[in-house]
């Protein structure tokens, strides 16, 4: 069975850096997005993560085959958790292998990267106030206005990450 | 086909008060296009929201010119913000 990329438990990083093999490569990177207490000035008590779990799946393997493949490095793993997380948890880790650090660093970047943008996950924050929302995200469709595939149409930057 | 069943995610669910809608499908339903206009024809409070969901069926991402899959079943996924 495939690695899981998905996880409604907490993610134990030490398993995905997988330190006792790949004596090929000189370089590890790791990502680790933990979750904040703010967002755009806004205290943030906790968060709820969802997904269409079918298709986030396919959409996360995916994203560590082309990276493997751009990159040139023998391995990437992503594990997203779902669920409701308080402060400080483990929202995503991404792990890669490389034969030197350059690449390492690039190939993470944009593995994490790809995930946010492409991914069907939502995050609902939760604030000081009792009132909750959920982020402005990433239009995943693809014919839009006659846009080419994952045209990158989202307002802002700020808003996410 | 005589229903249309739509899973809603994220926004569009907390919107419409429910994970699904089912609504019945009548004639001239063909694309997915047909369905999507007619959920926004159904709930007025989604409509607005409908233009930069995503259709899929099964874990596969589906065109609006396409047919309306087989079983019916549509989910519409809003912008996504995972990470």
């Amino acid at each position: 069975m495939a690695h899981p990329v998905l996880s409604h438990t907490p993610i134990a990083i030490e398993p995905l850096l997988e330190l006792d093999a790949h004596p090929d490569c000189g370089g590890l990177a790791l990502f680790v997005g933990t979750v904040r207490d703010h967002h755009e000035g806004r205290g943030v008590t906790h968060l709820a993560y969802t997904a269409h779990e079918p298709l986030a799946e396919k959409v996360i393997r995916e994203v560590e085959d082309a990276t493997r493949r751009r990159y040139n490095v023998p391995y990437v793993r992503i594990v997203h958790r779902l669920g409701d997380l308080a402060i400080g948890d483990t929202a995503i880790a991404c792990v890669v292998r490389a034969a030197h650090r350059a690449e390492a660093f690039e190939a993470c970047r944009h593995a994490v990267d790809a995930v946010k943008h492409t991914a069907p996950i939502w995050k609902e924050e939760f604030y000081a106030d009792g009132s909750s929302a959920f982020v402005e995200g990433c239009c995943i469709r693809d014919d839009l206005d006659g846009a080419t595939p994952h045209a990158h149409g989202h307002p802002s930057h700020a808003s996410h990450g | 086909m005589t229903a249309i069943t739509f899973e809603l995610y994220a926004n569009l669910a907390r919107l419409a008060g429910a994970r699904e809608v089912r609504l019945d499908a009548g004639t001239g339903i063909v694309t997915v296009a047909d369905a999507v206009a007619l959920l926004a024809r159904a709930k007025p409070e989604l409509a607005a929201s409908l233009d930069r969901c995503a259709c899929v069926a099964g874990d596969t991402i589906v065109r609006r010119a396409d047919a309306m899959p087989a079983d019916g079943r549509l989910a519409l996924l809003p912008p996504v913000a995972g990470g």
